[in-house]
Order: C-alpha cells, then sequence, then structure tokens
C-alpha cells in the first residue's frame, strides 16, 4: 500500500483532471464523492453475544486500551462504537425521540467520564437515554477504517436488545459472535446465529475466557458440531482477552499466541481488506464509467476528423442514441416502472405483512389476558408485549430491506437491458458493477453521508431505537394508567367480597385491560407503518435518482458527441492532423488511466 | 431444632386423615389410590428438593458438594439427560424406572469415585427416571434430584425438567426447588415463572432458593471473585423480579465446593508443592489453564497430576488453595473448612436449612393437598364434596398456609407498607428460617427470657396496627395474621416453660 493515500486515489485524482478538461461537471460530482469515500472508509464490525461472555473485555484486549468499562455484574448499558482518532476523543450521541427527525445531537465528554455515561452502574438501564457513546483513540489496528461495535448484552432471544441488535446488522460489515468457554452454545445463541446469517454473511464466533477454563478445546468442538447441525457456516476462533493483556503487558509473544488474538487479528484484516477490495471494485466502476463518457465524444471526433465524408451516417446513428437515451430519462420507461410497480407492491405487501404480524399479537395477548387477572400479570404482560412487538417489527424490517434490495437489482438490470446496447463502449450491459451503485441502500460506506447516512441511520433508528423506544415509554405509561385501576380493584377484590362481584369486576378488568392493548397495538401499527412507508418512499427516491443522473449523463455524453463530430467536419484541413494528434493522446491518456483502474481490480487483496 | 416451629401437629394428622378418606374413596381406581397411598408415604420420608437450572449451570455439581461425595456424574458438555434421584439408604443401589414397562436394578460402577449409569441398551429417552439408594448423612433430611438442564439444545432434554418441576396433568413431584443461575437470564425468569404457575399453590415463591452458581467465575477466577459474586447474588435478593420469585439468592462456587468436600490427602499434598515454589513463578503458571497442564511447567509436579488438579478445582480453586496454605492453613482439614465457606457452600447450606428443612412438614402438606385437591377436581365423585370443603378449609385456614400466602404477598410491589414493617413482618412470618430466634432476629441460643420479650413487643407492635382505625381492612386482616404467628410462638414458649 502506498503510503501517500488509499490506493486508487491516484487513478480518481488523474480522471478529476481529465474530467476538468473535458468540461463535465456532472461527471466530477460523482468523482469527488468517489474520492471522498475512498478517503474515509470505514468498516462496521459488530461484537454481539448475550451478557457477560466478555464482549467489552475483547474490545479492551483487541484495541490495547480500557475503552469499554468491565464489570463483574452487568456492565454495558449502551452501545460503543471504537474508531480511529489522532488524539483519543469521546462523545455521546442522544436523540431520536421523535423518530420522524433522524438527526442527533453529539456531545463530547472527557474520555475517563465515559463510563459514567455507558457502565450499567453509572447508567443504569441507560437511563440518561442515550444513543450510543463514540470513541476514537489511535491505535494501528484501526487505522485503515476498522470500527469496532461493543453491544449490551442480550439476554434470552426475544428481548428488545436482540429486536435492535438485529436491526443494525445490515450495516455491519462483519460481525463477532461472543460466547464464553464455559459452555457449548445453548439454543438462543444458535437461533441468533441462524438470523444473524441472513443480515450479514460475515459472521464470525468468538470462544472467550480460555484461560479459565481447562476444557475449551471440548467446547470448541462441541461448538463447531453445533454449527455444523445448524448450518452455519463460521469460523470459530477460541480466544483469552486476559491473556492478550498480559501478553501485551509484558511484551511476550509466545503468551500473545497461546491467546488466540492473532488468527482473530488477521480475520478482522480480512475483513477489513474485504471491504477494501469491495470499494476498490467500485472506484475503478467509477472510473471506467467517467472515462466511458469522456471518451464518446472523443471518438466520436477523432472517427469524424479521420474520416470527414461518413459524417452524416456517424451523426444519424447518434441522434438515435440520443433519442433512447431520452427515452431513458421518460417517465414510461421501463425501468421507471419496474420501480415504481415494484415500491408500490412492496409497501403494500410490507403493510399487510406488519397487519398480520400485529393481529397475531393482540390475539395471543387477549387470550393471554381472558384466562388472567390483568393485575395479576400486567407487569410480565407488557414486557411479553414488549418482546413481541420488538420481533414483529424487526422481523417485519429485515423482509422489507431483503425485498428492496432485489427491487433496486430488477430496475438496474432492466435499466442495463434498455441502455445497454446504446453505446456499446459505455458497458451499462455490465450489471455487476452497476449494481455496486445499489448495496450502498443497505450497506452504508458513507458514499454520500448526507442522503444514505440519514437514510439508513432513519432505517436503524425507526426500527431499533426511536419507535421502540417511544413504544415501551407508551406501555409505561400504559401500566401506570392502569395500575391506580388495578389498584383499587385489588383492594375491593378481598377474599370477603361476593363471588358474583369478584367475577364481574374481573370481567371488567379484562375487558379493560384488551381495551388497552388494541388501542396500543393500533398506535404502535401506525407508527411503524408511517415510518416504513417514509423510508420505503425514500429508497424509491434514492434509485430513481441514481438512475436518472446516469440516464442524464448519458445523453449529455452523446450530444456532445454530436457537437464534436459536427466540429471536426468545419475543422481547416491544415489543422486536422494535429486534432487527430491530440485526440490520439487523450484518449491515450484515458486508456492509461482505465489501465490501472483495471490493475486495481486485479490487485491482490491480502487472500481472496 | 428444638425450639422450631414444626408444624402444629394438627396440619399434619388433619393431612393424613384428609388423604386416608380420599384414599378409601378412590380404593376402586388402582392408579389413583396407589398415588394417594404414595403420598402419605411421603409424608414421612425426607423433603424432595430437586436441584434445577439451565444447562451447564452447575446442578450435578452442587448436588456432590451437598452431598460431600463425588457421586453424580459430571462432564463438560451436557451431561445430565435424566431426571435421576438421590435418597438416602442403608446400601448402595441404582434402580431404573423405564417410560413403560417395570423398573429395574442396574449395576453399581464407580470409576474415580464417580457413579456411571449403564443404561443396559435402554436410551435416555425411554428412561422416566433414575433412583439412587445411597447411604449419606446429608441425604438423610432431604432427598436431592438432579434435573437436565432447561433452555438445552436438546429440546426434548429440556421438557423433561419442565415436566418433572412444573407438571401439567399433576402436582410437581418436588417439594422444594434449588434453582441454579449464572447471571439472571430472560429464560431463568419465564422457568421461575412456570413453576408458580400452579393454581392453588399457597405462596410458591416459599419452596424456591435460587443460587448464583459457578460463582469464582462471575469474578473471572480472581481471589476476590468471591466477594464480587456475593454482591451480585445482593444486587439480585433486591431486585422485585426476582424477590416475587424466590425467597433468596446466595453464591456459591460449586465445583470449589464440591472438591473441598471431598479433598485427599494426595491432592493436597501437591497444592503444598505448589504453593512452595517462588510466587511469582505460580502466577505464571496459573496464569492460564493451558499453561498449568503444559508438559515442563512445573519441575517436580508431573503434568498428569497437575491437569487433575485443575479439573478438580479449577484455575479459581488453585489460585485460593495456594494462597491459603501460603497464608498458614498447613493441614488438609483446616484447608477443607477454609475453602468450603469460602466456597459460599456454608451459606447455602444454613439457608437451606431455615428455609427448607425447618418447613418441611409444611411444604410436604402443601404438596399433598395440591394431589388431593387435583385428584378432586378430576375425578369428582358425589362423596368427595365433603373432601374437597375439608381441603379447602385446610389450604384457606391452616395457620402455616396463611403464613405462607401473606409471606409471598409482602414481596409484591406497591402494597402500602413501609419497608420497615414489610421487613419486619416479613421476618416474623419466617422468611429467614422458621426457628423462633431467626423469626425474633435473634441469635440461635438465645435464651427463653430474651425470646419472650421480643416476642411479646412484636405482638403488641401488630395488634396496634390490627385495631388501627387508620389502617384499611386489608391492612389489618395482614397484620392479624402476623399477630397470630406471635400468639403461637407465646404459646410455644409457655408450653416449653411449663414442660420443663
Amino acid at each position: 500500500m502506498s503510503a501517500v493515500g488509499p490506493p486508487g486515489l491516484d487513478v480518481v485524482d488523474r480522471s478529476i483532471s481529465l474530467t476538468k478538461a473535458g468540461d463535465r461537471s456532472d461527471l466530477l460530482q460523482r468523482l469527488a464523492h468517489t474520492r471522498r469515500r475512498l478517503l474515509d472508509p470505514t468498516v462496521r464490525v459488530l461484537v454481539v453475544g448475550e451478557f457477560k461472555q466478555g464482549k467489552s473485555l475483547l474490545i479492551n484486549a483487541l484495541v490495547d486500551a480500557p475503552v469499554c468499562p468491565v464489570d463483574d455484574d452487568i456492565a454495558t448499558a449502551l452501545p460503543t462504537e471504537i474508531s480511529y482518532a489522532k488524539t483519543p476523543i469521546a462523545s455521546l450521541v442522544r436523540g431520536m425521540d421523535d423518530a420522524s427527525d433522524p438527526e442527533t445531537t453529539r456531545v463530547e465528554v472527557p474520555i475517563d467520564e465515559l463510563a459514567r455515561h455507558v457502565s450499567e452502574a453509572g447508567n443504569p438501564a441507560n437511563r440518561q437515554n442515550l444513543l450510543r457513546a463514540e470513541v476514537g483513540i489511535p491505535r494501528q489496528i484501526l487505522a485503515d477504517g476498522l470500527v469496532l461495535v461493543d453491544t449490551t448484552g442480550v439476554g434470552g432471544l426475544s428481548s428488545v436488545h436482540t429486536a435492535s441488535t438485529l436491526a443494525a446488522l445490515p450495516t455491519a460489515d462483519a460481525v463477532l459472535l461472543v460466547s464464553d468457554a464455559s459452555q457449548e452454545y445453548s439454543e438462543p445463541e444458535i437461533d441468533f446465529l441462524r438470523q444473524a446469517m441472513k443480515l450479514c454473511p460475515n459472521v464470525a464466533c468468538v470462544l472467550s475466557k480460555i484461560d479459565l477454563y481447562p476444557h475449551w478445546r471440548r467446547i470448541a468442538e462441541l461448538d463447531r458440531v453445533h454449527l455444523a447441525g445448524a448450518n452455519v457456516e463460521a469460523d470459530l476462533l477460541p480466544v483469552s482477552s486476559t491473556l492478550r493483556l498480559h501478553a501485551k503487558r509484558a511484551e511476550d509473544n509466545q503468551l500473545d499466541d497461546e491467546s488466540g488474538f492473532p488468527p482473530l487479528v488477521r480475520y478482522l484484516r480480512n475483513a477489513v481488506s474485504q471491504a477494501d477490495r469491495l470499494s476498490r471494485r467500485s472506484v475503478a466502476h467509477d472510473v471506467f464509467t467517467v472515462t466511458d463518457h469522456l471518451a464518446v465524444s472523443l471518438r466520436a471526433e477523432l472517427q469524424a476528423q479521420c474520416n470527414p465524408e461518413g459524417g452524416t451516417v456517424l451523426r444519424a446513428e447518434l441522434e438515435a442514441a440520443v433519442s433512447r437515451a431520452e427515452n431513458l430519462q421518460r417517465r414510461t420507461a421501463r425501468w421507471q416502472q419496474t420501480l415504481s410497480d415494484g415500491m408500490t407492491d412492496l409497501t403494500a405487501d410490507i403493510e399487510f405483512d406488519l397487519r398480520d404480524r400485529m393481529r397475531q399479537v393482540v390475539r395471543t395477548g387477549e387470550a393471554a389476558l381472558d384466562e388472567a387477572d390483568p393485575h395479576a400479570i400486567w407487569e410480565q404482560f407488557t414486557e411479553w408485549l414488549g418482546q413481541q412487538l420488538a420481533a414483529a417489527t424487526s422481523d417485519n424490517f429485515v423482509w422489507a430491506n431483503q425485498r428492496a434490495q432485489s427491487i433496486a437489482q430488477q430496475v438496474a438490470v432492466h435499466f442495463a437491458e434498455d441502455g445497454g446496447e446504446l453505446l456499446p463502449e459505455l458497458r451499462l450491459g455490465d450489471t455487476p458493477s452497476t449494481l455496486d451503485a445499489v448495496p450502498e441502500l443497505a450497506a452504508p460506506h458513507a458514499d454520500d453521508p448526507k442522503l444514505v447516512g440519514k437514510l439508513l441511520t432513519g432505517l436503524r433508528g425507526s426500527y431499533g431505537g426511536a419507535v421502540m423506544f417511544g413504544m415501551l415509554t407508551m406501555l409505561v405509561g400504559a401500566t401506570s394508567i392502569f395500575n391506580p385501576v388495578a389498584l383499587v380493584g385489588g383492594l375491593v377484590l378481598g377474599s370477603k367480597t361476593l363471588r358474583d362481584d369478584k367475577h364481574s369486576r374481573l370481567k371488567r378488568h379484562q375487558a379493560e385491560a384488551q381495551m388497552l392493548l388494541r388501542r396500543q397495538i393500533d398506535d404502535v401499527t401506525f407508527h411503524v407503518g408511517k415510518e416504513c412507508r417514509d423510508r420505503l418512499r425514500q429508497v424509491q427516491r434514492l434509485l430513481r435518482d441514481h438512475f436518472s443522473e446516469v440516464a442524464t449523463e448519458l445523453q449529455r455524453s452523446l450530444t456532445e458527441s454530436i457537437q464534436a463530430a459536427e466540429k471536426a467536419a468545419h475543422t481547416e484541413d491544415s489543422q486536422r492532423q494535429q486534432r487527430i494528434n491530440w485526440l490520439k493522446a487523450e484518449l491515450a491518456q484515458i486508456d492509461a488511466v482505465r489501465q490501472d483502474a483495471r490493475a486495481l481490480l486485479a490487485a491482490p487483496g491480502k487472500r481472496s | 431444632m428444638n425450639a422450631s416451629t414444626r408444624a402444629a401437629p394438627s396440619l399434619s394428622a388433619a393431612v393424613r386423615a384428609v388423604l386416608r378418606r380420599a384414599t378409601e374413596v378412590y380404593r376402586d381406581s388402582p392408579t389413583t389410590a396407589s398415588q394417594l397411598r404414595d403420598q402419605i408415604d411421603r409424608l414421612d420420608e425426607p423433603l424432595r428438593v430437586a436441584v434445577a437450572g439451565k444447562v451447564k449451570a452447575g446442578k450435578s455439581t452442587l448436588l456432590n458438594a451437598l452431598v460431600g461425595e463425588q457421586i453424580a456424574p459430571t462432564d463438560a458438555g451436557e451431561c445430565t439427560q435424566i431426571v435421576t434421584w438421590y435418597r438416602d439408604a442403608a446400601s448402595p443401589r441404582v434402580t431404573l424406572t423405564p417410560r413403560t414397562g417395570l423398573p429395574r436394578q442396574l449395576p453399581l460402577i464407580r470409576t474415580d469415585g464417580r457413579l456411571e449409569f449403564d443404561l443396559r441398551g435402554s436410551t435416555p429417552e425411554e428412561v422416566e427416571r433414575l433412583l439412587v439408594d445411597w447411604p449419606s448423612r446429608s441425604l438423610r433430611t432431604t432427598t436431592l434430584i438432579d434435573t437436565p438442564g432447561i433452555a438445552s439444545l436438546s429440546t426434548q432434554i429440556s421438557a423433561r425438567s419442565i415436566a418433572l418441576l412444573a407438571p401439567d396433568d399433576r402436582p410437581s413431584d418436588a417439594d422444594a426447588v434449588i434453582y441454579l443461575m449464572r447471571h439472571l437470564h430472560a429464560s431463568d425468569v419465564r422457568f421461575l415463572e412456570s413453576f408458580h404457575d400452579q393454581a392453588a399453590a399457597p405462596a410458591a415463591v416459599v419452596n424456591t432458593i435460587a443460587v448464583l452458581s459457578r460463582a469464582d467465575e462471575i469474578g473471572a477466577g480472581r481471589l476476590d471473585a468471591m466477594v464480587s459474586a456475593r454482591q451480585v447474588a445482593r444486587r439480585y435478593r433486591g431486585e422485585p423480579k426476582v424477590r416475587r420469585l424466590c425467597q433468596t439468592v446466595v453464591a456459591v462456587a460449586g465445583l470449589l465446593a464440591q472438591t473441598a468436600r471431598t479433598l485427599r490427602q494426595a491432592e493436597f499434598s501437591a497444592l503444598r508443592e505448589l504453593a512452595e515454589g517462588s510466587r511469582s513463578e505460580l502466577d505464571a503458571l496459573l496464569l492460564s489453564a493451558d499453561r498449568f497442564v503444559a508438559a515442563q511447567a512445573h519441575p517436580t509436579l508431573p503434568a498428569q497430576t497437575r491437569s487433575a488438579l485443575v479439573e478438580r478445582f479449577g484455575l479459581f480453586g488453585l489460585r485460593l488453595a495456594t494462597n491459603l496454605i501460603r497464608q498458614g492453613h498447613r493441614e488438609p482439614a483446616g484447608l477443607t473448612e477454609e475453602l468450603v465457606r469460602r466456597s459460599g457452600l456454608d451459606e447455602l447450606r444454613t439457608v437451606l436449612a431455615t428455609q427448607f428443612t425447618e418447613r418441611r412438614d409444611v411444604l410436604k402438606a402443601r404438596s399433598a393437598l395440591l394431589l388431593v385437591d387435583r385428584t378432586l377436581r378430576e375425578q369428582p365423585r358425589v362423596e368427595t364434596q365433603e373432601l374437597a370443603g375439608e381441603v379447602e378449609r385446610i389450604l384457606a385456614g391452616a395457620h402455616e398456609f396463611r403464613e405462607l400466602r401473606l409471606l409471598a404477598e409482602l414481596r409484591a410491589p406497591d402494597l402500602g407498607l413501609s419497608a420497615d414493617a414489610r421487613s419486619d413482618a416479613e421476618r416474623l412470618l419466617g422468611g429467614h428460617g422458621a426457628a423462633m430466634p431467626n423469626r425474633l432476629g435473634l441469635e440461635p441460643d438465645a435464651d427463653s427470657g430474651a425470646l419472650r420479650e421480643a416476642v411479646t413487643a412484636a405482638l403488641a407492635r401488630w395488634q396496634r396496627r390490627a385495631e388501627s382505625p387508620l389502617s384499611d381492612r386489608a391492612a389489618a386482616d395482614r397484620a392479624r395474621v402476623v399477630v397470630r404467628s406471635c400468639e403461637g410462638m407465646l404459646a410455644r414458649l409457655s408450653r416449653d416453660q411449663v414442660s420443663s
């Protein structure tokens, strides 16, 4: 890797100067994005697992600094993102009480005060209502853009924590599932793994605390059997954070090997280089596209200069192409149809799915309330309800996300098919590279921080955070509304009251509780449904803008080609040869840039 | 035990009478009648305590620690797959009860002291339970039941434990439950709730004790790990959710307790040898289990011995034991005592004695009445109506049950009682142990004068509360139950005085 900047920066810069020479501000904008993305690559690795498995200590050992508070009792109350910074810095992110406003506020705090906000002891059950903490430290391992995310432990599969962890998975480049060597995988862990694999294919299993358990090899073996049984293809990495920290302190390489960390670090490096390969691919793709556009008019002019007689044929060809490019921009274009139909269907399906799931919850909830005294079970009931709602919304989200991606792919295919034959050199038909624009919807590589970032924070927020949180507080509110009634009821329902009276009171309480349940679910369905529609509409707009822009660029390139060819017809003979030479030189430069871009693709990552 | 409030003979007698009458009524239905007859026998047998918990919570290990012998098989993987009963008997014997067919005896195989069950061709799925007869003083007052873990990847195995502890079709086989957990997990809460669902059960909370097992691992095996673990246990005790589900929470390092109670001379010598080396070398050796068992890691102790040691003690046990030897515990007996104390086992045994053993007659009576109640409801007959009335009268009226019910009620939030009054009531009702000194918050050896003084004061306190015009009816009712408990103690004190 060059010391100056990330690989590809040079190619991009050369493309930029070529584009400037060609006076194409529209293409310039795209390259500016590419450049920004290249300079700020992030690779998010989520560290998840049940509580008390040693997630925070694992991160501390990885970065060799006490960034996450560690305690014998449950410690982590808040997700923490650890990334590279030249000097240590910590900040707290707050906000998203209102789901419609994904803007967040960020407050910087002294790094040694961080524990007061992140730990369960300082901030029990996240009473400070923070979204997450962000820590920047100067560590080599983070320098390539690795971001480690410490999550709060999940307790049981259907808890609210699990739902928000799942919702965050599509934004992650890799996931480390931490489970300690005291026992083999339990059912909830395997279930979680199975779900996680669907959302983020790059999952590794970390077997922690191997210093403490003499039988860790047996456990690792059993775990591998469980993984195979569940069809989960993931590496199992046995590690000991304690040994790693000792090794770093004592600078003892052998101990470091025993800690099992070197393979873990390799795994993370690999994740980084994989993301790096992806980003190189999209850099190369951007360079190809831009240079294609530049080359079109140059080549048209060159052809016209070399063969002035064939001008009319060339012109006719080009004009036909322009009109087809114009067609691509029309509302009636096939890709436009695919997009709007697909999104309409998807919105309807997702809404139906949400309603259906909610109806199930209502049905089960009402049945439960029918059989018991609402006062006696209310606390359990609200907790159960919270879990059910979280599960329903997160499943709905996973599904919406998958479907939106497949629509995006379809649109890309149709766009490429209709536009591809226009100018073969434009390689619009190169579907995979066109698709590079699409995955950004799901996995943000900070391409366009404003648009994509907002969209995704919104997605994450609406399903994992804000709506869930709003819902929970609503539930808490409901409890306090309900309690006085129930309390009075409880006192009246003393042993001496007549049985009938008791019975009718119970019925009334049950009816009240069921009404509360229905109203609650109505509210949640309404809010989540609205969120969902809004997000999908944003996805639609994003896709439409992206492809329209491509079509506009296409049209502009073609129009400029016509002008260039026309100009060629009027060139003086004396200057013709000079012009031809200049055009050839220009095209050669473009070719050189493309050559280098191709080298980017071929350049070996650390491993394939 | 002499000063304990064993259930007044009247309750046991009444329950026995009810059972006899029920047996009479159902004599033409062999299964029901034999169930009821078993229940009569059960009244005279030791209390049945089940050891339950999630997979790998350390159930078998804790059971071994309680018995003081390494009888239940333990392993790094999921191990116990069959419900196994350990009962005191004159001679050792293992009996297998299949799901269908007659019970049969299994050969008694012990390797390294551990029992090995050779199922003789049966698969675990076909076995209802194993019954191990074992001569042991520790089993004399309680029969211990080892259960397969819940939330196990083998769903069938989980189901078997739930069937034992919270069966759908009959009252639970266990009178009381020790629930092991490593940290309070959502599935623990669900499970605890599931065996409190029994409709007629008066105050199931009194028959459950939660144990924070493998407590040494909470503090990552550091020397002060148990201090941390006790703090966590204390936090759980204060949590309303946990209070509602169990009597108390105790932290125990099961492996250490088991090993300490079965410490061998050879192991002690090996520990001494370790402790005599240099401190920094030992620390480096105990850095990880792998290091400790590595081939040339120690000059004199062979790797095999070290590997056996870490198996038996765990890293925490080794760190603690060698440290204690250095501090002057130079005799095996003294070391055992100290290790048992540090492991938290003593605390657990005290809790078991005060919560279960002293209340065993009430707990057994409760199990018996639940069975009769269920039988009557499921197979009603003309002549059972009167009997049903009798069962309800005992369940609702017996003071012992009212105490239990109120105890459970006190654990629910928002009762409108001050914290002081609540803990006072809890103590007087036997929440910290049913023996009289426990109820009065006095030392176990308090003399009768001190006891009488304390009872009189408590009685006056609660009589005031019961009669106060400011108390609403529910509060007054509650206060009257406490008053009744105090009167019972006073009466017993007078009786004891007369008899002496």
